[in-house]
């Protein structure tokens, strides 16, 4: 053969098939079209799980549970140290900012936008107003958080707005959410809606019981009064929830994998049991929601919390809570009617005095009792209520010890708590510093977002919570 | 019969070029004929043959002959790869056959370099390493990973956990990508195969899986090269990157009879376990705690010699009786011949280990067969189809609710019979845990692949100067993985079945042309060819959770079913050039590039070119008289390469929306939830801009023999930095919206040295000594992660790539423990608490032969490198780890907080051990290891010849038989119980027990 002819032909198919591959080459790569996931979705597949995620990672969660063993309603059946006696690494808050921002707050500002973007206003509304929620929470949880700079693709540091600037944010964006209600345009949420079902109605009620909420966390901040904030709240309350049937809750179907929050988080594995100033408490007071709220210990049939700090004993001599909270298929609440009377009854002793607080506060009582399945009119609910009427001197302290009990496992107890000093809390057993005013900012916005406020403390107050 | 002919036929040629010597007339100028024959008569086509001091050469046919033109005083210097170089005188003959004699291994090895291609050892201008088939056997291990273990210079090896079936990782002159992979391509015979770490369910079953390169029968590879830098790698483009593993299988030969071989092995294995207390009961504070009224998990009781049980001494029960004695079986039957124009191979083997762990076992099945034939005179085919059929039972390993957690921890004090009280729930001293035992019974992975890995290749030769390459090859296989655990009231769990299967098919395709000419001194190669590889990936993972009927394992059995399915597709485009140019045989140019385009990076980033230039320099050929006796081969070279890579999955450019999920502490549980579907965005912002990272390095190596060949030595200095690093998934503020994004902006650097020293002390008649030395060290370091972004977990800029990062103990100025008013030791900030990766790695092989008798022994050695303990981590806290056993108040060396004296307070050990911090559970790795002990009788031909067998041995070896570790406090520091991934380095964390083992091995041909 002659080589060099053999070249040639070599060199000339050569080119032929680089010319065909080259031309080729690019839709054959054009491959990278993810078929797994999908790039737009409809309002109604986010407002699922986001709901779910507002119960479970935000009313519920680790931020929550932190809360729950400051206020002493739990307590883990482990020795110290541990979040518990007041032991906390910044790197543990990782996992809630995360819920707070990745999960709850970009999807609900994809679904807000989504649903203006659509004129489906009532899901516009619901995404601002579980955004109320959720900033109002991480604000209490953490003062000045990222908001009004955040969310943005092409900025990755995030300066801090003030807590004072995050409050007017909540507000605004629960006025907006009612201005979306009243237009009522769109498409309407149905079983997406974990909390309402698509009750609109509702929602609205919701949406002022929140601002009345926020209103009444300012009571002592800087630059407000106590009278003006029991103004505002009293005016929000207007329009607030009107029975417990407007209460604002997420109920589990209790099967596997859906149970209830509050019940897996009494689950063996994290040894929590309640805390023995809850049981203690009710027990005490006498009070006729004790077997309602706290089961009995299965070993000894006794009322027993545990006391922080002690020797562990084994988890069958410990009460646990009783269905109604911590049963698989409890509900887990947001904001009640409760709160609302109670708000009330605060707001009303703030601007006319006990004596006309009395009625607001033993509604607020009576209708706790009622949710629970307890008959208000009863000779034990009476004399409960008669064993707890408020004074001059007692009156701030007996709402809030009421509204504690009937705010159970929810955060406001602890920014009531940080407001009033009420219910009164003494540091844990081998408390390794004064009862926390706050969380820690987590160790992963220090390392990818270093900001000034990143050095605040446990025991550090937020803005609000004024000496 | 047919050797015999030949040799006839070989006397008859000699005798006519003898008559023909005689006959024929002088010329001045002649054409001469000839043949290039090897010793046994067979014609070597394609060896090069030049005229000493003339521009004459020639190749010779395939037939072996050749036509040169010559004058009659002039020399023929005649050369082929594999065989001897000759300088013959032509004389005045004109029909000349000239036998060449195979090289001796050492002087004119010839290795298989990138992409199948065969050359000379000598000319090449990087560093490789090439392993034989019966190294790789003698190690009786089954995966391959661990077979290379110590043995490579630039490779670092680390199992995961003693389970059967592990997975192991390779890594390649260092970590370069943050958190891509980083471990070694493996090829099969040319063709790329996966290396995919399988078996987790879907991150259900937590502990080490199994790397799938487990899936290739060791008993079927001839030769393994371990091609270390990119000047070496560039031709594999992208994936080669991080190294390449080239296997080269068996072959059968032409005109040889059937050689039938069987070979089986049995080996006894016993747990290597770390040391522990037996001194102290369950309780705290010295109180006794029975574990079954009052439970506690630590074993802060009184002395058992002291403790009394309803007044009788109590009794001790060893936690480690758990584990059994592993044993392991392995027969392998394999057949190689051929005839005239074809060859074949074929083997089956089956290997089975029941390790010493309860619920582990690995199965095994492989079949391979090649088969090769030639069609007319330019086509040559190889047909080869590996099956394999492996199958993994184990047990979760780690922090999880598997056995071995409780296990480690488990005190003296506690029987742990029976397992369940009179009510059938289940016993345990202590919460939150399932019992060892009970788990046996109630919890199961088991993780079945089929795999199949067939090649067909096409060579034609249309001139003998030219080579044609068309191979097609594929990896394809399915993995059934199944789990699960059966409901767990104590612990709070439901009972949980997975399926998650895995299908795997990868597609490559290379298209190459070889020329090869020789121009007078000058030598030139010249490759070019096109690649294309196709890879798809699927897995379908059916989650049932509650289980609600006993001892039934199908998801139609629970109370709620979450599926889901994903699947993705890349594919890879390359076209490649080689050039090599060997001057007079002691210059050499090798210039390499490379052309691709991968699917995954952004449409106007997804071509890149690379390239590599390489040189070598023999200067022995230089050499003269006496320093060329002494001095029989040296070579410096130096190479420069740059290799782009893709570094990321597909569809990492888009920010999708995700099948949300509810994680809570019972489990993950896939939407929809309580009736409705639901989505979310996916919390790993896209970035539509990605571009290929790029890797450089450069490398100066230094090769000679002394001493005819007792001594070798081959070293290389290599500096390689990746850059434009791509991180799938790097941690930004959550504020965004996100937590993290893929950029391209990481740079990690490694630099290192790389020593292999041979030596043959002793060479008699029956004795003979051998020994090898290996010797690594690389400098690593991670020099850019991402503007304002200094920390992912535990890589950090400025450090060596993976420490270990946590609550450090304040110290003074000086150094030493500052201690607080309770006499412990002062908790500080978090920082840097360690460095998993060694200071160096060294590896020594002795074999002895006499006769026939061979001892061989291997020494594996690791300096540094630190190890996160989390047995003790947990042993010190619940006073089960040996540290723990002297009870008496300790008074902490350090100096005192308040008076800044030395301190003086005694603190109780309990109160000491339970406060110990991050920092105390790092430890030194630092091992010397006698990995292997082989003694092997070869029976001798003579003694064979009146049996049917050709050849027969009999092999005793142990493995494992001493671990000299200082400092690490278990048994063999040499683990990463969370497998072979990036994060999981130097975490030992209740993972099986490594063993040692002794085996017997029986091997005979007929």
């Amino acid at each position: 053969m002659n080589n060099q002819s053999t070249m040639k032909n070599i060199v000339f198919l050569l080119l032929i098939t680089a010319g065909l591959i080259t031309t080729g080459c690019k839709k054959f790569l054009d491959v990278n079209k993810d078929p797994n996931n999908p790039t737009d979705v409809q309002e109604s597949l986010l407002l699922a799980p986001i709901e779910q995620n507002i119960s479970d990672n935000i009313q519920g969660g680790f931020g929550s549970v932190n809360i729950q063993n400051y206020v002493q309603n739990i307590a883990p059946n482990q020795p110290n140290p541990g979040i518990w006696n007041y032991q906390s690494f910044n790197a543990d808050f990782d996992g809630d900012w995360y819920n707070f921002y990745v999960v709850c707050l970009n999807n609900l500002k994809i679904l807000n936008d989504k649903a203006e973007g659509d004129g489906n206003t009532n899901y516009a509304a619901i995404a601002k107003i579980l955004t109320a929620y959720t900033l109002g929470t991480a604000t209490d949880y953490w003062n000045d958080i990222p908001y009004s700079k955040g969310f943005d693709k092409s900025n990755f540091l995030v300066p801090y707005d003030s807590q004072e600037s995050i409050y007017d944010t909540v507000h605004a964006l629960l006025t907006r959410a009612i201005a979306n209600i009243d237009n009522n345009n769109g498409a309407v949420p149905g079983s997406d809606d974990y909390f309402y079902s698509g009750d609109m109605e509702k929602w609205r009620k919701a949406a002022w019981a929140f601002k009345a909420r926020y209103a009444i966390h300012l009571t002592k901040a800087p630059g407000h009064t106590a009278s003006a904030q029991a103004d505002e709240a009293l005016s929000y309350l207007q329009n607030a929830m009107q029975s417990n049937n407007d209460d604002l809750k997420f109920t589990y179907e209790g099967n596997t994998g859906s149970e209830n929050i509050w019940n897996l988080t009494f689950s063996p594995v994290t040894t929590y049991v309640l805390n023995e100033t809850l049981v203690d408490t009710l027990v005490n007071r006498n009070d006729p929601r004790l077997p309602v709220i706290v089961l009995p210990a299965e070993q000894t049939g006794l009322y027993h919390g545990r006391r922080t700090g002690t020797e562990t004993q084994e988890l069958t001599t410990y009460s646990y809570p009783a269905d109604f909270y911590g049963g698989v298929t409890s509900s887990n609440y947001i904001i009640t009617y409760n709160e609302c009377l109670f708000i009330k009854a605060e707001a009303t002793l703030i601007k006319s005095g006990y004596p006309a607080a009395e009625a607001v506060y033993e509604d607020a009582i009576q209708s706790n009792f009622s949710k629970l399945g307890i008959d208000p009119s009863s000779a034990d609910a009476s004399a409960y209520i008669n064993s707890r009427k408020l004074t001059s001197a007692n009156a701030i302290q007996h709402i809030m010890e009421e509204k504690a009990v009937a705010n159970i496992f929810n955060l406001e107890t602890f920014n009531d708590w940080r407001r009033t000093g009420y219910p009164i809390l003494q540091p844990v057993d081998g408390a390794l510093s004064a009862i926390p005013r706050r969380l820690l900012y987590p160790q992963s916005e220090i390392l990818t977002n270093a900001q000034p406020q990143q050095s605040a403390t446990l025991t550090d107050r937020v803005w609000w919570d004024a000496q | 019969m047919l050797c015999s002919s030949k040799m006839f036929g070989v006397q008859k040629l000699l005798y006519l070029a003898v008559l023909l010597l005689i006959t024929l007339p002088v010329f001045s100028q002649q054409n001469l004929q000839g043949k290039v024959v090897d010793s046994s008569g067979n014609p070597i086509p394609g060896a090069t043959i030049h005229v000493k001091n003339s521009k004459a050469s020639t190749i010779t046919n395939k037939d072996g002959s050749f036509t040169i033109n010559s004058s009659g005083n002039s020399v023929l210097i005649v050369s082929s790869i594999g065989f001897a170089n000759q300088e013959v005188a032509a004389g005045n003959q004109s029909n000349i056959i000239i036998t060449l004699s195979a090289s001796s291994a050492t002087l004119n090895e010839v290795v298989v370099t990138a992409l199948g291609v065969k050359r000379e050892k000598r000319n090449l201008t990087y560093s490789t390493q090439q392993l034989s088939g019966d190294e790789i056997v003698k190690t009786r291990e089954p995966n391959l990973v661990n077979a290379v273990a110590g043995k490579v210079a630039g490779v670092q090896v680390t199992s995961s956990s003693g389970n059967a079936g592990a997975s192991s990782r390779i890594v390649i002159r260092g970590n370069s990508s943050a958190t891509g992979d980083n471990q070694a391509l493996f090829v099969v015979d040319g063709i790329p195969v996966n290396n995919d770490e399988t078996g987790t369910a879907g991150g259900n079953a937590v502990g080490s899986g199994v790397n799938r390169v487990i899936d290739i029968d060791p008993a079927t590879i001839e030769s393994i090269n371990v091609l270390k830098g990119a000047a070496a790698t560039a031709l594999y483009g992208s994936s080669g990157a991080r190294g390449v593993v080239l296997i080269t299988t068996k072959n059968g030969s032409i005109n040889k009879p059937p050689l039938f071989t069987v070979s089986s092995d049995l080996s006894f294995e016993k747990p290597l376990l770390p040391e522990r207390q037996t001194t102290y009961a369950l309780g705290n504070n010295g109180v006794f705690a029975d574990g079954d009224i009052v439970k506690t998990s630590a074993s802060w009781g009184p002395r058992m010699d002291t403790l009394k049980i309803n007044g009788k001494p109590a009794p001790k029960y060893n936690p480690y009786d758990f584990f059994r004695t592993g044993v392991t079986s392995n027969s392998t039957i394999s057949a190689a011949g051929g005839g005239a124009s074809s060859s074949y191979y074929v083997s089956y083997s089956y290997y089975d280990q029941k390790s010493t762990m309860p619920g582990n076992d690995f199965k095994r099945h492989s079949f391979f067969g090649k088969y090769n034939t030639k069609m007319g005179d330019y086509v040559n085919t190889t047909f080869q189809l590996g099956y394999s059929n492996s199958t993994q039972d184990r047990l979760p390993e780690g922090a999880s609710n598997g056995p071995l957690f409780v296990l480690y921890g488990q005190p003296v004090s506690w029987n742990p019979y029976p397992v369940l009280d009179a009510n059938g729930d289940m016993r345990l001293y202590r919460y939150s845990r399932n019992a060892p035992l009970w788990t046996l019974d109630n919890m199961k992975n088991n993780d079945v692949v089929n795999r199949f890995l067939p090649v067909f290749t096409v060579n034609i030769t249309p001139a003998k100067w030219l080579t044609i390459t068309e191979r097609l090859g594929a990896d394809i296989y399915t993995d059934q993985n199944k789990y699960f655990e059966n409901p767990q009231p104590a612990i709070g769990l439901n009972g949980k079945v997975v399926d998650n299967n895995t299908n795997f098919r990868q597609f490559n395709n290379d298209l190459i042309i070889n020329a090869s000419q020789t121009f007078g001194k000058f030598n030139v190669n010249l490759l070019l060819g096109n690649n294309i590889i196709s890879t798809y990936y699927q897995n379908i993972n059916l989650t049932g959770n509650g289980l609600t009927i006993d001892e039934f394992y199908n998801v139609s059995g629970s109370s709620s079913i979450a599926s889901s399915e994903s699947h993705s597709l890349q594919r890879k485009v390359g076209f490649y050039a080689q050039a090599n140019i060997e001057y007079n045989r002691f210059l050499n140019l090798s210039l390499t590039g490379r052309y691709d385009g991968s699917s995954v990076l952004s449409k106007e980033n997804n071509f890149y070119p690379y390239g590599s230039a390489a040189a070598s320099f023999i200067f022995s050929e230089l050499l003269k008289g006496d320093i060329k006796k002494t001095l029989s081969f040296g070579k410096i070279r130096f190479s420069a390469a740059t290799v782009g890579n893709d570094g990321v999955g597909p569809y990492a450019l888009n920010t999708p929306f995700i099948q949300a999920g509810r994680n809570t502490n019972a489990g993950y549980f896939l939407y929809p939830y309580q009736g409705q579907p639901g989505f979310l965005l996916s919390s790993t912002l896209g970035n539509p801009n990605l571009k290929n990272e790029r890797l450089d390095e450069y490398e100066a190596g230094l090769e000679f023999r002394l001493f005819q060949d007792r001594i070798s030595f081959e070293g290389s200095y290599f500096y390689r930095k990746s850059h434009d690093g791509i991180i799938p998934g790097v941690s930004i503020s959550n504020a965004t919206g996100f937590s993290g994004t893929t950029v391209n902006t990481a740079s990690i650097e490694n630099k290192g040295i790389e020593l292999l020293l041979g030596a043959n002390p002793v060479r008699s008649k029956d004795f003979r000594w051998d020994l090898t030395f290996n010797f690594t060290k690389i400098n690593n370091k991670v020099l850019e992660l991402y503007p304002g972004i200094t920390q992912l977990g535990r890589i950090i800029v400025g450090q060596p790539y993976n420490v270990f990062f946590g609550p450090k103990y304040a110290r003074t100025d000086d150094g030493q423990l500052l201690i607080d008013a309770n006499g412990l030791p002062v908790v500080g900030d978090q920082g840097i608490v360690g460095n998993a990766t060694p200071d160096w790695l060294a590896g020594l092989e002795n074999t002895l032969t006499y006769k026939q008798f061979s001892l061989s022994f291997f020494f594996d050695m690791k300096m540094h490198g630190d190890v996160e303990n989390g047995v003790d981590s947990y042993g010190f806290f619940y006073g089960s780890s040996k540290a723990t056993e002297n009870r008496e108040p300790i008074v902490v060396k350090g100096i005192s907080e308040a008076d800044n004296k030395p301190n003086t307070v005694a603190v109780d050990a309990q109160t000491y051990w339970q406060s110990r911090q991050y920092e105390s559970i790092i430890q030194d790795g630092t091992y010397i290891k006698l990995r292997n002990v082989t003694l092997a009788y070869n029976f001798k031909p003579t003694t064979l010849a009146r049996t049917p067998f050709k050849a027969a041995s009999i092999v005793l070896s142990g493995r494992n038989l001493w671990i000299y570790s200082p400092h690490f406090t278990g048994a063999d520091p040499e683990v990463s119980s969370y497998g072979s991934g990036n994060a999981a380095q130097g975490v030992y964390a209740f993972s099986t027990p490594t063993s040692r083992s002794f085996s017997l091995s029986l091997k005979f041909s007929f």
